[in-house]
């Protein structure tokens, strides 16, 4: 064999290894900065100053476009109007953030009425879907009514076509109804499942759980968001949303591992959430 | 014959009237025997009661009171009679609602309005024979005052309000007594229903009831119903007179009918003829027109409808609202619906003992609301009743069965017994409601239902004398019968809206009860005028 004279190797070969783990080398260092680049695009770098972070209308996340009329059934010329009947002492947040995405997608009108089962609500939770549409009087203007009823109801409900449907139980099951209206749903089976996983856990253990499945919860959490900057990768998902909340509202925020903090400042900074902070006091 | 024979039918005979003899003879002797009897006894009770009485001054008839001196009494009521007061010696007046006797001892039940307790004489130190037998011969409904001690139970008394206490009872007078015979049993006139039948007792129907009012208005279900009707009044003013609204009184005694004509009862007035308002309507607008801003009266309405149903009246109290408004006349809407569930709240929280009291004999689900209150478009209505089923035109009215069916969709969807529906079709409404602006097939006219039974039709009026003209002239109005009505606007007058119920309605939706006449002290219909 030519390379090898005399058992020595020959100076073309070794100038070819030499180059081979030159360009080994770059490659791995190329692809260090771009994985460090794609993290800072995605999250806020703790160092950067959040502040200057642009907080007006929020970036339209999802942009596909779902057919209403299949999905709620055909138009009869009257307003679509769903109904969620929810228990002041426990406000869904998650159906807040997944109205504000409503809010950007179609004409949405809203409104929130105190049921007389409820003596009295607290302010926030009266105001808690923002400011009064002004062409609220005309309710035919809008292709979604989204009618939020405080309630002494025992578990969420959601009501929409009560001839045609029956009404749809728990914060859970009402969250992923209206993530279908988003038509943002991920298209293959084994990240749908993923996602109704983490939904389920969020349901299940963070909010539901004693300490000890919340402390698991938040270290898998924390593991899986080591990973990637969403939960179920690199786009943002009813899974973030459900999760975040659970996490908000069982009060877990201050004391959560790193990468669960700089998740929440992300989903913060997309500006879904502003209407939920006001209700955690 | 023979004379055996002869001789055997005489004996017959003679055996025969002996026969008859004894018998009659028994029969005098059992006559006899009795009358001995209940001569004895009789002398056996005059010696009763020329036992001695010891307990004469503590019983009978009072004198009628003709104010003949003033005691400085107090006279406790039935309703204060709590277990705080136990050990403690009262006087109250009271209606005789039950006695009755068990040997030595008469159980009263004492009644006043919607509160009734239990009273216990016995014989013994303090009562004698006589005056036991005096207390259970006392006949229902006579008003009596009574001394007693207050006394805590064991047992909770569960047929009587106060269930803590009951009186042992030391003095007993009668101050009005009441005939034997009664028309009605007040215990049959509070029965619920389905128990008269299936336990075989009476229930009172209502044609008597209504003949005897003064005695069905005497029963506990009553009472609590009216006094909730004074709340609803008292709750109306309250609100309207907070939110800056003038109280004004508006004459019935009119020249022209208001709305129609068809329905207005005459009167004859000196040497012509005059109407009984159908309603306010013209008035109130009269006042806006006169810088008033927000009006409204509590008076009667007449309404000469031939109208055989569960919820008309030919006359009943409306409680009118009118309101001048700046820009939309959605501003009067929310104005009348905060009203409406102001009154609600102030039911739900005040008056739960009068709601329960009628729900003891009218069972029903307590009434939901929400605040602020729904408000649906006749366009949506149509569309639920379409996906109900329902086979109807766009513009069309809706008829009675379809607002009930209405009303159960959207107790079902949004569990409301309260809300409004707008933007009523214009051929349906009359000739004073604006148009809408945007299509010209609507109007600016709203209804209100409380449990699928409207309480409310109103609507922005137009205040243009030209506009309105012409929608008289479109609806075939005599322009003369209204010039007054019309010339009102001629002068400057302020974009306006209102709307108004009926008080016996409202009371008899809110408690889920059935008949209009249940909510009317005493009602009229076109068979009732008295009493």
């Amino acid at each position: 064999m030519p390379m090898y004279k005399n058992g020595e190797v020959d100076p073309a070969l070794k100038a070819l290894e030499e180059r081979q783990d030159e360009v080994l080398r770059r490659l791995y260092e190329l692809k260090a900065t771009v994985d460090g680049l794609a993290k800072t695009v995605t999250t806020p770098d703790a160092d950067l100053d959040a502040s200057t972070l642009s907080r007006g209308p929020a970036e339209a996340v999802f942009r596909g476009t779902a057919d209403l009329d299949s999905l709620l059934g055909k138009d009869l010329g009257a307003l679509r109007d769903i109904v969620i009947n929810a228990n002041p002492g426990h406000p869904p947040l998650s159906l807040l953030v997944l109205h504000a995405l409503l809010c950007q997608r179609y004409q949405v009108l809203s409104s929130v009425h105190v049921h007389s089962s409820v003596s009295v609500v607290p302010p926030p939770l009266l105001s808690c879907l923002g400011p009064r549409h002004i062409d609220s009087y005309v309710r035919q203007r809008f292709q979604l009514g989204f009618t939020l009823i405080w309630k002494d109801v025992s578990e969420l409900q959601m009501k929409f076509n009560t001839q045609s449907m029956c009404p749809i139980e728990g914060e859970a099951n009402v969250a992923r109804f209206l993530f279908r209206l988003l038509s943002a749903e991920p298209q293959d089976p084994v990240t749908v499942t993923q996602m109704d996983s983490w939904i389920d856990t969020a349901v299940f253990q963070l909010a539901e759980g004693g300490s000890k499945e919340q402390a698991v919860t938040l270290r898998s959490l924390n593991s899986a968001l080591g990973r990637s900057p969403w939960l179920l990768g690199q786009e943002f998902s009813l899974a973030d949303i459900v999760c975040a909340c659970c996490v908000l509202r069982a009060g877990l925020n201050t004391s959560a591992a790193a990468n669960v903090q700089r998740w929440l400042e992300s989903c913060q900074n997309l500006g879904h959430f502003d209407c939920v902070y006001p209700l955690l006091q | 014959m023979t004379k055996e024979n002869v001789q055997g039918a005489a004996e017959e005979e003679q055996q025969a009237q002996s026969k008859k003899g004894l018998k009659k003879q028994q029969k005098e002797a059992e006559k006899a025997a009795k009358k001995a009897e209940k001569q004895a006894k009789l002398a056996a009770e005059q010696q009763e009661a020329d036992e001695d009485d010891f307990a004469k001054d503590r019983y009978g008839i009072c004198p009628m009171v003709q104010s003949q001196q003033k005691l400085d009494r107090a006279l406790v009521r039935v309703q204060d009679l709590t277990p705080e007061k136990a050990e403690q010696q009262i006087w109250v007046r009271a209606r005789i609602h039950t006695s009755r006797a068990k040997g030595k001892q008469c159980f009263l039940v004492l009644r006043h309005q919607q509160f009734t307790v239990q009273a216990l004489l016995a014989v013994g130190e303090r009562a004698s024979k006589q005056m036991v037998k005096f207390a259970a011969n006392l006949t229902k409904e006579s008003i009596i005052d009574v001394e007693a001690v207050v006394k805590k139970v064991e047992q909770k008394i569960e047929s009587c309000s106060q269930q803590d206490v009951e009186l042992h009872v030391e003095r007993i007078f009668v101050i009005s007594q009441s005939e034997a015979r009664l028309p009605l049993q007040l215990e049959d006139a509070v029965r619920p229903e389905g128990e008269g039948d299936e336990e075989g007792r009476a229930t009172v129907n209502q044609d008597t009831r209504l003949d005897n009012r003064v005695i069905d208005l005497r029963t506990t279900t009553s009472q609590a119903i009216f006094r909730l009707q004074s709340g609803v009044c008292q709750l109306f003013r309250d609100t309207l007179i907070n939110k800056g609204f003038v109280e004004i009184q508006t004459p019935k005694i009119i020249s022209a009918a208001s709305e129609g004509g068809a329905n207005v009862f005459t009167v004859s007035y000196f040497k012509t003829s005059a109407y009984l308002a159908q309603s306010p309507q013209l008035y109130k607008q009269m006042c806006i027109c006169a810088d008033f801003d927000k009006v409204f009266c509590v008076g009667p309405v007449f309404r000469a409808e031939d109208s055989n149903t569960h919820r008309h009246l030919t006359e009943f109290v409306g409680l009118d609202i009118e309101m001048a408004f700046n820009y939309h006349y959605h501003e009067v809407i929310d104005s009348i619906t905060d009203t409406m569930v102001q009154i609600f709240k102030g039911l739900r929280d005040r008056f739960q003992t009068e709601i329960q009291t009628v729900n003891k004999q009218y069972p029903s689900e307590p009434f939901k609301f929400l605040e602020p209150t729904l408000r649906l478009e006749y366009k949506e209505a149509v569309a639920m009743l379409k996906a109900a089923g329902v086979e109807m035109g766009d513009e069309e009215d809706l008829s009675t069965p379809n607002e009930k069916l209405l009303g159960r969709l959207v107790k079902e969807k949004y569990d409301t017994d309260f809300y409004v529906l707008d933007k009523y079709p214009l051929a349906v409404r009359p000739f004073y409601t604006m148009p809408d602006p945007n299509n010209p097939k609507y109007s600016n006219s709203y209804d209100m239902f409380m449990r699928g039974e409207e309480i409310l039709s109103g609507a922005q009026r137009v205040h243009d004398a030209q506009l309105l003209t012409e929608r008289a002239m479109h609806h075939n109005i005599d322009l003369e019968k209204i010039k007054a009505y019309i010339d009102s606007f001629r002068y400057g007058a302020p974009p306006h809206a209102g709307g108004g119920i009926g008080l016996e309605r409202v009371t008899m939706l809110y408690l889920g009860l059935h008949n209009v006449r249940q909510t009317s002290m005493f009602p009229r219909d076109p068979k009732r005028l008295t009493p």
